[in-house]
């Protein structure tokens, strides 16, 4: 097992490794993939600590479930899938330890942004990358968890209306009266982000 | 522009709604500069977060987050992964193709074996000689047919008789 060389095989050689038993194989999967998953974890939780556990979870139950992964999809998008999942659970249960505030019910109904004039100009236009990476950073953190969620599986994971709607545990007009809701407060702080400079 | 309408230009961006809304969409796009409008903002946060996530990345070293996950798993599960209950169909199928596919080549393979080369027949061909009465027996059974040829007492019956002059 020592002499293997597993930074050259490929996921699927590595996934029938670890199925067997074989940590190593499974070590490798995971400094491939970390990054995405952990990325995954802190889009949705906004929160670097909590990403960071949520992410180490999913490889731990990831493991625990290698026997059911038979190859339907990638081994990142089944591991992304498990991460997903850990994070709605947490935010779950976040939410039930904290009182709805009134600025939350307002943005499930849609909020003052629904009616707002679009904004013409593209604010994120002939900004340097890691300019644009920081204001989209700061806007999605202003999102409320419910449309952020919508937006991370729809923008990120490119699920449809109606797999966004099985995961989340909600109907398809509440998935797209979330997902316009996201996009368009998104839009607006983008904008005041860039009036702000 | 009503909800319903804005919805409805979300999905068309989105690539959701079918053909023939999509098209009434369109027309009516051609038509409605504040629906145009709308449609180029969703649009422009679509792409400006279109590159944004690989940008992430994970804060602590590869040991360190490794350690993390190899402690757990050692705790939770020390051996190797734990084997799932597989299902009985799995097994069903796993199986019986393979051994379906099988019995039916052994069958075809005799069969031909048999057409092309009758002689072969173990079947086809059977004599018992009982060491007492002589009788022989025939049986084909690719005719379905068994013959008992019995010699003796007629032969000697005959020998008697044709030693007598008379024939039977």
């Amino acid at each position: 097992m020592a002499d293997k060389n597993y930074s050259s095989a490929d996921d699927a050689a590595l996934v029938r490794d670890a199925q067997k038993g074989d940590m190593a194989a499974f070590e490798e999967l995971v400094v491939r993939h970390r990054d995405k998953l952990y990325a995954r974890a802190f889009s949705m939780m906004r929160n670097e600590q909590e990403a960071i556990d949520l992410s180490q979870e999913a490889w731990v139950k990831g493991w625990q479930r290698l026997n059911q992964f038979h190859g339907d999809s990638s081994f990142a998008t089944w591991m992304t899938r498990i991460v997903i999942n850990l994070c709605l659970d947490q935010l779950r249960k976040n939410k039930r330890h904290r009182a709805e505030s009134i600025e939350e019910m307002d943005e499930e109904s849609g909020g003052v942004e629904r009616q707002m004039p679009a904004v013409v100009v593209n604010p994120t236009e002939r900004l340097e990358r890691g300019e644009l990476r920081q204001r989209i950073d700061k806007a999605l953190g202003q999102l409320s968890e419910e449309h952020r969620t919508v937006l991370v599986l729809h923008e990120f994971e490119e699920l449809e209306y109606k797999e966004i709607a099985k995961t989340v545990g909600c109907s398809i007009g509440t998935v797209m009266s979330r997902l316009f809701y996201a996009r368009r407060k998104l839009a607006a702080l983008l904008a005041d982000l860039k009036k702000e400079n | 522009m009503n909800t319903e309408q804005q919805l409805k230009l979300q999905a068309f961006l989105d690539g959701e709604l079918p053909e023939r809304e999509a098209r009434d969409v369109a027309a009516w796009l051609a038509q409605d500069k504040d629906a145009t409008a709308l449609l180029m903002e969703l649009r422009n946060t679509r792409q400006a977060l279109g590159g944004f996530e690989p940008e992430i990345r994970l804060p602590e070293t590869r040991e360190f987050y490794w350690s993390k996950i190899q402690r757990e798993i050692q705790r939770l599960e020390p051996a190797t992964p734990k084997k799932e209950a597989v299902p009985f169909s799995f097994w069903f199928w796993r199986l019986l193709i393979p051994a379906g596919a099988a019995a039916l080549l052994a069958i075809a393979g005799l069969f031909a074996f048999l057409k092309l080369n009758p002689s072969s027949n173990p079947g086809a061909e059977m004599a018992t000689m009982l060491a007492d009465a002589n009788p022989v027996t025939y049986r084909d059974q690719a005719e379905g047919m068994t013959v008992v040829w019995l010699s003796y007492p007629a032969e000697k019956e005959f020998t008697a008789n044709s030693s007598g002059g008379r024939l039977p």
